[in-house]
């Protein structure tokens, strides 16, 4: 009997709950009904002899026409597919997602500093690097005992990181840096 | 023809300098260990070797960009042959045959069919990239504003359609995307349109920040929220390529050839659709359907050859029609137009020998996936084994200099980041991110157009239809959109059938 051939470990797209696109729905159906009524009191330009053809409104509307009624269809789907059915929810545990919170809030963190303060660059660089694959690779390190170990590793990548960065981006290709 | 070979060959005379020939095998190398690194795309690369290459003279830095787009889409076979993971979203169908042969113990032989079908890919892509970018430059002097108009519109309403599993929600990101090119001075009275007084915003939004925001922080973010697996590599044979696996399937490499190329010339549909399609072909015309999903030589070959002949493929809209094949080709587009070359209806009369220099690039970029494929395989097998917690920030210092060295804004960074952030919200909610990017690519051209077009007619609707081109993009766009209306789909079957009736056989 043939049997089912292998599926790739990583799968592109999990299914997304009608709950979800429920909301979203509303997301896109307000997105669009506000991009249409700043489309209609943008300026018509008439004062120029411009038609009304060329206004600067009229593409953005017919957009935000187009976006609310798909939003529209997406909301009657997400209803149909019994988004309003009253099922328990998991709550949302912020500990279960640290990754991504602490991923994205030192990302922004670095973001604002290489932007905002007068620190060199590869320092500041070497420092987000560092604490990243500290914090990332800590609970690994702290189970074969490698901890002083694992903060060198991550302490050098970072060194590395930031100067190999700077002197590929400034030196080598001349590309001006934050 | 001969024109065409003549022109072929003076570009790689023109390219033959010892520094050319290292920035192609360094690009390719570079694109080939982005595409192999799982959460890596070849979009994300092509957006990061744009801001590096800024400053390089226009002929050397596209010819990196090509041999990092070629390189990272030949590279995602790698991972998704060793360890089951596609290393990018058009090596998922390599997956399924590639993988089974490395559990028999034959990973060298599937890397070797992945670097024969991705060279003879590429070089069936380049062929059709020669002889069709004249042949389509000429065509596209006939665009006049009611066809632009409707090829921005098929282009977000197919690959709205294509590449995700829910078309209404691409067609939503297509259009997100759209309104997000209306944002900040329109083209033609420069008036402010969504700024709010934000300075910053009367620029627009640039493209590669934007891009880099979506496939490049989205993806970091997206890999750093799961814990890391553990990858086991299994032991793998020779990796040269076995003269005998090209020439018993032939016929799969051309057929999956012209697939790739024509699916690679429609509008923002990619590789990924490329390569699932050659490997439905060659499963449906096999005389071995069943080893297909068990390590058959056929699919991997078929898929391999698809999704590397999508790549010049998706160069040929770019070029004749400043309309990208793919999301990698947007940037591609992008970074054109920051070195100066105008893609577009006129590229064959400003500048025709640049279209066979294109085809140079990709020369070289298929020499390098060859010296790379058969030689580095023990270094990209350490490098796939990689921590993701130290590739991962490195990626985003990339994303955040890469943003802001396009024009030294830090408000790119700004966008770099919302675009992340949107990016990873929309992805986990299924909304596809290449519609989106054409959307952003093709939104002033719909504006332009659109409005010129009303202008040009007082209004009148009619030259929209019945213009031969513009009719039949028009059809086209409703035909696509009428198909995922069950009831529309029922009745265009029963139309169909009955047309069919008096040919069938009773």
């Amino acid at each position: 009997m043939d049997q089912p051939p292998a599926q790739p470990a990583v799968a592109e797209e999990t299914p997304v709950s009608p709950r979800a696109d429920f909301w979203s729905s509303f997301i896109w159906i307000a997105l669009g009904l506000a991009i249409l009524v700043i489309s209609l009191k943008m300026d018509r330009l008439e004062r120029f002899q411009a038609s009304i053809y060329t206004a600067p409104g009229l593409v953005p509307g017919l957009l935000g026409i187009a976006i609310a009624i798909m939003g529209a269809i997406l909301l009657l789907r997400a209803v149909r597919g019994g988004a309003l059915q009253s099922r328990a929810r998991a709550p949302l545990v912020l500990r279960d997602h640290w990754r991504l919170i602490f991923s994205l809030g030192l990302s922004l963190v670095y973001a604002l500093v290489i932007v905002a303060s007068a620190l060199p660059f590869w320092l500041v660089t070497a420092i987000y690097v560092a604490v990243f694959v500290i914090v990332f690779q800590y609970a690994e390190r702290r189970a074969a005992g490698q901890v002083p170990r694992g903060i060198a590793v991550a302490v050098v990548h970072g060194l590395l990181a930031g100067w190999l960065i700077q002197y590929v981006f400034e030196e080598l290709f001349l590309v001006r840096l934050p | 023809m001969f024109d065409g070979l003549l022109g072929f060959a003076h570009s790689i005379g023109n390219f033959a300098s010892p520094t050319v020939i290292l920035y192609a095998l360094g690009a390719s190398l570079v694109g080939l260990i982005i595409g192999a690194l799982p959460g890596l795309t070849a979009t994300m690369g092509v957006a990061l070797m744009t801001t590096l290459t800024l400053k390089l003279p226009s002929d050397q830095a596209l010819l990196i960009l090509i041999c990092t787009y070629v390189g990272a889409i030949y590279g995602g076979s790698r991972s998704a042959i060793l360890l089951n993971i596609p290393g990018t979203p058009a090596s998922a169908a390599s997956c399924l045959d590639g993988h089974a042969l490395a559990k028999q113990g034959l990973a060298g032989r599937a890397m070797g069919i992945a670097t024969s079908g991705s060279i003879l890919g590429t070089w069936i892509g380049m062929f059709f990239l020669a002889l069709f970018t004249p042949i389509l430059g000429e065509m596209a002097l006939k665009f006049g504003a009611y066809e632009f108009f409707w090829l921005a519109v098929f282009g977000v309403v197919i690959s709205g359609n294509l590449t995700g599993t829910d078309p209404l929600k691409g067609w939503i990101a297509g259009f997100i995307g759209l309104f997000i090119a209306a944002i900040g001075q329109e083209g033609m009275y420069a008036y402010d349109r969504f700024t709010f007084g934000v300075h910053d915003l009367s620029g627009g939004i640039a493209l590669i920040p934007a891009l880099v925001g979506v496939f490049g922080f989205a993806e970091v973010l997206n890999v750093m929220k799961d814990k890391p697996q553990k990858f086991i590599i299994n032991t793998y044979d020779t990796v040269i390529p076995k003269i005998k696996d090209v020439l018993q399937y032939w016929r799969t490499v051309i057929r999956s050839g012209l697939i790739g190329t024509f699916i690679g010339i429609v509008p923002g549909v990619g590789e990924d659709v490329a390569a699932w399609s050659s490997y439905a072909a060659a499963r449906r015309a096999s005389k071995e359907k069943e080893k297909f999903g068990k390590g058959s030589v056929e699919g991997l070959m078929a898929a391999e050859t698809g999704d590397n002949a999508c790549v010049p493929g998706a160069v040929i809209p770019v070029l004749t029609l400043a309309v990208p094949g793919s999301a990698p080709a947007a940037v591609l587009l992008a970074a054109m137009l920051i070195h100066g070359v105008r893609p577009g209806p006129m590229i064959m009369v400003e500048n025709p020998t640049f279209v066979y220099d294109v085809v140079a690039m990709m020369f070289f970029a298929s020499i390098g996936i060859l010296i790379y494929g058969l030689t580095l395989t023990r270094l990209l097998v350490k490098i796939l084994l990689v921590p993701r917690a130290l590739v991962m920030p490195v990626i985003f210092v990339l994303c955040a200099v890469g943003s802001y060295a396009i024009a030294s804004r830090p408000f790119d960074i700004l966008v770099m980041l919302v675009f992340g952030i949107v990016g990873l919200a929309l992805r986990s909610l299924n909304y596809p991110m290449a519609p989106l990017v054409l959307g952003i690519v093709l939104g002033d051209l719909l504006d332009k157009s659109l409005r010129r077009g009303l202008n040009l007619s007082d209004g009148d609707l009619t030259p929209f239809l019945t213009r031969p081109i513009a009719f039949v993009l028009f059809l086209l766009v409703l035909f696509t959109l009428l198909m995922n209306i069950p009831v529309a789909r029922r009745v265009m079957g029963q139309g169909t059938a009955l047309l069919l009736r008096p040919f069938q056989r009773t």
